[in-house]
């Protein structure tokens, strides 16, 4: 009796030529994008987004075709911090026209699809019973579709701002095996540095995805009154001896580059002149520098 | 997945699919040489997965839409854009000719969710309509469906607000 592999094909589906395709969209799609960037942490609220959306408008200031995927399918926020959320998608055959900024950064995010404020994201299903067995492939599908069916058009960097968790990274490189670099966010916290660890070992050991740097978001405020740098939070560990990577900067917290996000204004043309603002302009340099060397 | 007939020791090839039920459907192999058909089960975590994955049975030579996945797949999505992709897909439609059965099988399956069928003699009372009303529009048509399910299989002829009651504890949404 013949052998699984002795069998030709499978009966006529082309399984493999299915997922071959898919995977060929995306690689056709980002022959027109120079360089992509995953910007992750593994954990949540030390503000990825926020670090995201600021670093791509400083890029865009700075002269770049900057593009950014909202990799949070379930918690989307990028089209909200970078004023688009009003935006409506345009299809066409070349591809699904991505939201734009006022300043010219290209958005896609699932909350530019999703018909209410209130509305999750929720698939269509037979049943929602045993949806944990399903759930996680439709993600990383619909991200799929967000990098490959968005017609970028020429990109300098695509940026993409991942969700929490250390297992979203592998995701990522499953649909973009030559990843340009990873921005490894975090806070001043002992609990913060535990999991960002984790994901600083997925991506170099183990995935072997260059790491551009660390940012340390919400490193400590500047007193208004006197200048004067006040910590946070009281780790001691620096960002250099707790992840043995360069770090890119240590943007000071300031209730104002809170507040833009939530107007959905751009911080950097705001207030170009705070120290948060300049940090974030340094930052944009290095990962300019770091693609140029 | 492949297939062999054990008798002819061939592969068998894809031919066909049966009307899906609950979200299941069956996929037919028959033998090249001597013909003997098979009868592949998907039960609808299976089903799933594969419109997980936007994948088709017995291929697919259609050219990929943008978004086709999550465009048709979006339950809370905007109408304007879950409407748009079944006119350029042709998800919803039979079966035509050279067309690959399983598109129109596995979209039937779908549509089974999007819009259940009402059970025949399943009435509503007023009083559950307006309740049904007061669930959020994104999640509506799962909890009908499935209040109806349970209606039907705890032997209820009526939907009223105490089957709703009933009904509560086996569904994620609130109403």
């Amino acid at each position: 009796m013949k052998s699984y592999k002795e069998l030709p094909d499978d009966a006529g589906s082309n399984i493999v030529g299915q997922v071959t395709a898919q995977a060929n969209r995306i690689s056709k799609r980002l022959t027109s994008v120079q360089r992509t960037v995953a910007i992750m942490s593994g954990k949540g609220g030390v503000g990825k987004s926020a670090v995201t959306a600021n670093l791509a408008t400083a890029l865009t200031l700075a002269g770049q075709n900057v593009g950014v995927v909202d990799a949070d399918i379930n918690g989307p926020t990028i089209a909200k911090m970078m004023g688009v959320r009003n935006a409506t998608l345009e299809y066409a055959a070349t591809g699904v026209k991505p939201a734009t900024t006022k300043l010219g950064t290209k958005i896609i995010s699932m909350d530019l699809l999703l018909t209410e404020d209130d509305a999750p994201v929720l698939w269509n299903a037979h049943s929602q019973k045993d949806a944990f067995t399903w759930r996680s492939t439709m993600e990383v599908s619909a991200l799929r579709e967000f990098i490959g069916d968005t017609d970028w058009g020429e990109l300098d960097y695509l940026l993409l701002d991942l969700p929490p968790g250390t297992d979203r990274l592998p995701n990522v490189v499953e649909l973009i095996p030559n990843l340009g670099g990873v921005i490894v966010v975090t806070i001043p916290s002992e609990v913060s540095h535990l999991i960002v660890k984790k994901s600083v070992t997925m991506a170099r050991d183990i995935l072997k995805v260059p790491i551009i740097g660390v940012v340390e978001n919400m490193a400590f405020y500047v007193c208004k009154h006197c200048g004067e740098h006040e910590p946070l939070f009281s780790v001691e560990d620096t960002p250099n001896n707790a992840f043995q990577l360069t770090t890119l900067g240590k943007i000071p917290f300031d209730p104002k580059l809170s507040r833009c996000n939530d107007n959905g204004t751009p911080y950097l043309n705001e207030y170009p002149d705070t120290p948060a603002s300049k940090t974030i302009r340094e930052i944009a340099q290095k990962v300019q520098d770091f693609f140029q060397t | 997945m492949k297939f062999l007939c054990i008798d002819c020791d061939t592969a068998m090839k894809f031919k066909d699919v049966t009307r899906p039920e609950q979200g299941s459907v069956t996929a037919v192999f028959e033998c090249p040489d001597c013909f003997t058909e098979i009868a592949m089960f998907l039960n609808p975590s299976e089903t799933q997965m594969l419109k997980s994955l936007d994948l088709k049975l017995g291929g697919n030579n259609e050219a990929a839409q943008p978004m086709q996945m999550v465009r048709s797949q979006l339950e809370t999505g905007k109408q304007d854009l879950m409407s748009d992709i079944s006119s350029e897909t042709g998800i919803g439609e039979k079966a035509e000719g050279g067309k690959c059965p399983f598109t129109s099988v596995i979209s039937d399956a779908f549509e089974e969710t999007a819009e259940p069928a009402e059970p025949e003699g399943l009435k509503w009372t007023p009083e559950a309509l307006e309740r049904l009303e007061r669930i959020p529009s994104f999640v509506r048509p799962m909890a009908k469906m499935g209040i109806e399910s349970f209606a039907k299989e705890n032997g209820h002829a009526e939907i009223t607000a105490e089957v709703m009651d009933a009904a509560r504890g086996n569904f994620p949404a609130q109403f």
